[in-house]
């Protein structure tokens, strides 16, 4: 193995195990030693965080675990963002607003799609749990937004999400929306007219580049 | 010995009698007494012999962020109350206690200290408002529950405590990764008067994990499962399963060696009716 490669799999590693410190450290290294942002992130997050989903699938994983590898590949991240903005300053992906709906308090699968967007090369912006419909649309429009991403964790909540269908709809506003949420699924996403679901974080970040992901050239 | 008969679904009764999405149930404690009142008469009447109170958000953490700051008192103390005012025949009234909704490290940054605190807030003002007894529900966080076991058990009123699990390549296990069998002991003895699962899963699959967990746990079992899986429909969300298949699944789950059985998320009076005739049936077996 290069030493580029070995540099790869620690990082893939340090994903892996959710060590933030490790990756951020193993980051702050590649740049140091000349390794372009979007290698170590292709190379090394990514198929660290690839393989966390995989152990999930296969009941090896469980919450706790998948979420901190995808705090290790934020750490990371925050070391590597501004090196690739640098290297290619229209490398964004797409401007995404994320949120979980009103009334809802859950965090964490939102987070985690949050932390994976970006770490796949979209611009986001997380507006926390329980957010109004009124408040999606704002922030949608403020921030230029591609694409808006809502959660839903309840049965109870769920309605907010065709709330905010609608209003996106007569906002007149470009943004695309992508549902989720463990009860939510693709028929309700189609009924309420949702542009994507995805059920789970990884598959949302092929959802997002599906539904408006740019090319670096773009 | 006859299986006791817990209630069915609060939450979603409440929403098909019109609560609002994203609105917390508690609220209805103060402006609809009467709606939470006709549903634990309903469960009742289909011959529950205990409901739970209108509290599952109830402990200050959760009724912060629900615009019921500080009120914690008050609002447990309101649906002990109307749950009171349903048992006059004598059926028991369950202080319910659901999860704080604040994740422990590595999730978040909430201490067991914190959830302690106020899971002894809640359970006092449920004591205090004259609960039977203290029911925990629905914890994914071994570590959670037994702060919740730790805080009801000073109040000195019975315990029962209640997690979520699914089936996982690997086993059963909460999201959390806390297995079955060894949490349920972990409940048991830090004192938990009963311990069982509820929600996230199907009467079927529920009967499986009561076969699994009977054999190993010393104090009574519950299993109240869901109406079947949820479906989500224009209108909103519905269950699949039958009454009537619910209440075969009460017959296996008694068998097996629940004490204690019930329904969760979906499950209506309709569904306890027939889970109360089924128990009938096996106690005379």
């Amino acid at each position: 193995m290069t030493d580029r490669q070995v540099l790869f799999s620690a990082l893939r590693v340090a994903v892996l195990d959710g060590d933030d410190a490790a990756a951020g450290r193993l980051a702050t290294q590649a740049l140091a030693e000349g390794v372009p942002a979007l290698e170590a992130i292709e190379q090394g997050l990514v198929p660290g965080i690839r393989q966390a989903g995989q152990r999930w699938e296969e009941g090896e994983y469980f919450l706790p675990e998948l979420v901190t590898a995808a705090q290790a590949m934020k750490a990371a991240m925050m070391v590597l963002q501004p090196a690739l903005d640098r290297d290619d300053p229209s490398s964004s992906l797409g401007r995404v607003v994320i949120g979980t709906v009103e009334g809802d308090i859950h965090d964490i699968g939102k987070t985690l799609v949050g932390t994976l967007l970006s770490a796949s090369g979209f611009t986001v912006s997380d507006e926390g749990a329980s957010v109004p419909v009124a408040r999606f649309v704002a922030r949608a429009q403020e921030f230029g937004a591609d694409l808006v991403c809502a959660s839903a964790l309840l049965t109870t909540t769920m309605p907010k999400q065709r709330e905010l269908a609608a209003a996106l709809k007569g906002s007149g506003l470009r943004a695309k929306l992508m549902v989720g949420g463990a009860p939510v699924n693709k028929g309700w996403a189609d009924a309420i007219g949702a542009d994507g679901y995805a059920d789970n974080a990884l598959a949302a970040v092929a959802v997002a580049r599906e539904l408006v992901g740019r090319g670096a050239t773009d | 010995m006859r299986a006791v008969l817990l209630d069915g679904g609060l939450g979603s009764m409440l929403i098909a009698a019109g609560l609002e999405a994203g609105r917390a149930p508690e609220w209805w404690n103060f402006e609809h007494p009467e709606r939470i009142e006709a549903v634990h008469r309903a469960y009742l009447e289909a011959g529950s012999d205990l409901v739970h109170t209108n509290t599952f958000g109830a402990n200050p953490l959760r009724l912060a962020t629900a615009g019921l700051a500080g009120r914690c008192r008050e609002v447990n103390g309101a649906a002990v109350e109307i749950a009171r005012r349903a048992c006059e025949g004598g059926a028991l009234v369950a202080g319910d206690v659901g999860p704080t909704g604040h994740m422990l490290p590595p999730l978040g940054t909430t201490t067991v200290d914190q959830l302690q605190r106020a899971f002894r807030e809640q359970a006092e003002a449920l004591a205090e408002a004259g609960a039977d007894l203290i029911s925990i529900e629905t914890m994914s966080d071994l570590r959670e529950a037994l702060a919740a076991v730790e805080a009801a058990r000073a109040t000195s009123l019975a315990v029962h405590v209640s997690m979520t699990f699914e089936r996982r390549r690997r086993g059963v296990f909460t999201i959390m990764g806390d297995p079955l069998v060894p949490s349920l002991i972990a409940l048991a003895e830090a004192g938990a008067d009963a311990v069982g699962f509820n929600c996230s899963v199907t009467s079927a699959e529920m009967a499986t994990m009561v076969r699994e967990a009977a054999p190993f746990i010393r104090v009574p079992l519950s299993a109240q499962p869901n109406a079947g899986q949820p479906r989500v429909t224009p209108e909103g969300v519905a269950y699949d399963a039958s009454p009537e298949a619910f209440a075969r699944d009460v017959a296996a789950m008694v068998e097996a060696g629940a004490a204690m059985v019930g329904g969760c998320c979906g499950t209506t009076p309709e569904f306890i009716r027939q889970a109360r005739a089924t128990i009938e049936r096996v106690a005379k077996r």
